[in-house]
């Protein structure tokens, strides 16, 4: 029998055992293809509500009835006062309570008028994320009615505010949209890792350690198809899978973009075809060596559970690995393009900020993950008969 | 035709000091004929899984020969794989595959065209007596229907050479008649050399045209059934086999 005949004949077979083996297919397909949208759109949901507490204009205040100045200001520049709760200390405490509080003294209108400095202060809990988001909008806003009654005192004494400011600062962002966004939505190259990383997970194993321990490996090494046409029978498979899933994961974002319930994030967020094309090219490669390791490090179990507990390693690694780019302030590094999977989460952040890629960014990874195919392929067909009969 | 010469085979359990050498086989000889049941009997430990494992080119042997209708092992094990029909000790099936697609797909990897594959698993169905269980997945299979179809598999493309390493156990009394008729037939219509590994009497007594008896990795006698009890002088044939195994002074306890 031909190899190539030998290998399809592996192949389709994995692939059809693989595809009948709906319950575990499902559990991968909630966990690595629905999550990532549903999370996504958690999380604009959050980014939703922020925007709309900045929309809202609103300011949290005790005692504000002893600062009618103050009041005036705040109600100039079109905010809401709210009085605090009585138990906002707890609440804020708690995280029950979204806003910072500020805490007017009773002699504040008595001090102002006096020309002596009132104590105002801003209480916030910086456990409470959603009340420290507001702090440097209302820290603003104090400073903003700091300003305005200093330069009416300079004004009463003949003096023009200007002689206070000796410089101007002028902000300019200079990332666009895309990248903008791309904070927001670094999570998503994660999802699509978890994706291929599951989604072969599973086949990886049943070729290998399964074979094994349900008797049919012997068999099998039994007939005359080379040991090397019975592995890249049985990886192409793996790959197929795996790629199959991280597939169903990058479209699954995008339908997910309209459900966006953030309108800022849905405008930033630019998820289509096009990414998602770029997203499956630079899977592709990743997906061929997970699934040559895992059958590597599985060939050598023999049972499914034993190769359970040893690729552990090797999922963590994948999975954790590029979260060191979310922590990293540094911005990227070159040897972050010859690590599989920091490579993949790096160049995938780079679609999603729009950013360009050449040949030269692609290349490394792509080579190292061939080289990481071959030889994990080559150490399984030589374990394949060493094991069999053990 | 099966030739095994002066098998030998020793394995190395453990490492640096606490190795240990285990011979499993030492001076095995079988020679196997076409049209004829050859029985390979002895007692468990004897060297008989082993000495099969290395007939198919599972195990390498340390020295020693093995030719399958006149073709080295070491010169071509693709070709005596592609000579044998082997139902090993290890007979697992793919449980989410019916018992056709899992005969089939191993027909396709012995180079078997697929609709050929598909005559010979009707055929071999109807030969062992498992037409109803074809279409069915493997899952939930009792021990009996396993085996049919593990047979089926092993013999799906019509090899000279079948090789069967204790097929009758787990099965109850009327598989294991089932099983015994099927190789009859396979042996008398068909003219293959057929060898068959087992501990048990009996079955050697019904089925096989001659004996090889194996004890502690070595072959110690063969003949037919008769000459064996003649050789060691005695009617009863557990008596000759515990005599030419164990010595003259049985196994020792």
């Amino acid at each position: 029998m031909s190899m190539s005949n030998a290998i399809r004949t592996v192949f389709l077979k994995e692939v059809k055992d693989a595809l009948r083996d709906r319950r575990t297919l499902m559990a991968v397909f909630i966990s690595a293809v629905l999550m990532g949208p549903l999370m996504l759109v958690m999380l604009s949901s959050l980014v939703g509500k922020y925007e709309k507490r900045a929309e809202a204009r609103e300011i949290v205040a005790i005692g504000l009835e002893h600062a009618p100045t103050l009041r005036n200001y705040l109600e100039r520049q079109t905010f809401t006062v709210k009085t605090a709760p009585n138990d906002w200390e707890a609440r804020l405490k708690d995280s029950k309570l979204g806003d910072p509080v500020v805490i007017v003294p009773f002699d504040f209108e008595d001090e102002l008028a006096h020309g002596q400095a009132p104590r105002l202060e801003l209480v916030y809990s910086s456990a409470n994320s959603r009340a420290q988001s507001g702090v440097g909008t209302i820290a603003q806003l104090l400073r903003g009615f700091d300003q305005e009654q200093a330069s009416l005192r300079l004004i009463a004494r003949g003096v023009a505010p200007g002689v206070t400011t000796v410089m101007r600062v002028d902000e300019h962002d200079i990332a666009d949209n895309a990248s903008r966004a791309a904070q927001m939505t670094g999570m998503v190259p994660l999802f699509v890792l978890l994706a291929v990383l599951y989604g072969s997970l599973n086949a990886a194993l049943d070729t290998t350690a399964g074979e094994r321990e349900r008797g049919s490996l012997e068999p099998l090494l039994a007939t005359p198809a080379s040991r090397m046409a019975l592995v890249i029978g049985k990886w192409g498979a793996v790959f197929a899978i795996g790629l199959l899933i991280a597939v169903l994961s990058c479209l699954s974002f995008l339908p997910a973009q309209s459900l966006l319930r953030s309108e800022s994030l849905a405008a930033l967020f630019r998820f289509g075809w096009v990414e998602a094309a770029w997203f499956i090219g630079l899977l592709a490669p990743l997906a061929a060596a997970l699934s040559a390791l895992m059958m590597a490090i599985s060939i050598r179990c023999k049972t499914f559970k034993e190769a359970q507990a040893n690729n552990v390693v090797l999922t963590m690694a994948v999975s954790m690995t590029p979260m060191l780019n979310l922590f990293n302030q540094e911005g990227e590094s070159t040897w972050n393009l010859w690590v599989p999977s920091i490579a993949q989460t790096t160049l995938m952040n780079r679609v999603l900020k729009n950013a360009p890629i050449g040949w030269l960014d692609v290349a490394p990874s792509l080579f190292v993950c061939v080289a990481l195919t071959a030889a994990a392929l080559m150490f399984v067909s030589r374990q394949l008969t060493k094991r069999a009969a053990q | 035709m099966i030739a095994m010469d002066d098998l030998r085979k020793q394995f190395t359990t453990g490492r640096g000091r606490k190795a240990r050498t285990v011979t499993a086989v030492a001076g095995m000889t079988l020679h196997a004929h076409d049209g004829a049941i050859t029985g390979l009997l002895g007692p468990n430990g004897a060297g008989k899984t082993t000495s099969l494992r290395m007939l198919v080119g599972l195990v390498t042997p340390d020295s020693g020969t093995i030719r399958v209708d006149d073709v080295d092992l070491r010169d071509d094990p693709q070709g005596v794989r592609a000579r044998l029909g082997v139902l090993s000790d290890a007979r697992g099936l793919y449980p989410r595959l019916t018992a056709r697609e899992n005969i089939v797909y191993h027909g396709r990897l012995h180079g078997v065209a697929d609709d050929v594959a598909h005559a010979r698993c009707d055929h071999l169905a109807r030969l062992l007596e498992m037409e109803a269980l074809l279409d069915r997945r493997t899952e939930g299979f009792s021990q009996g229907e396993r085996m049919k179809t593990a047979l089926a598999r092993a013999l799906v493309h019509d090899p000279a050479n079948i090789v069967l390493d204790e097929p009758t156990n787990g099965l109850d009394v009327v598989a294991t008649r089932a099983l015994r008729e099927a190789l009859r037939v396979l042996r008398d219509e068909t003219g293959k050399c057929i060898v068959f590994s087992t501990h048990i009497m009996q079955e050697v007594q019904r089925l096989c045209d001659r004996v090889v008896v194996v004890a502690h990795g070595r072959h110690v006698a063969d003949g037919t059934v008769a000459s064996l009890c003649e050789q060691a002088g005695t009617d009863d044939f557990e008596d000759a086999f515990v005599r030419l195994a164990f010595g003259a002074e049985g196994p020792s306890r």
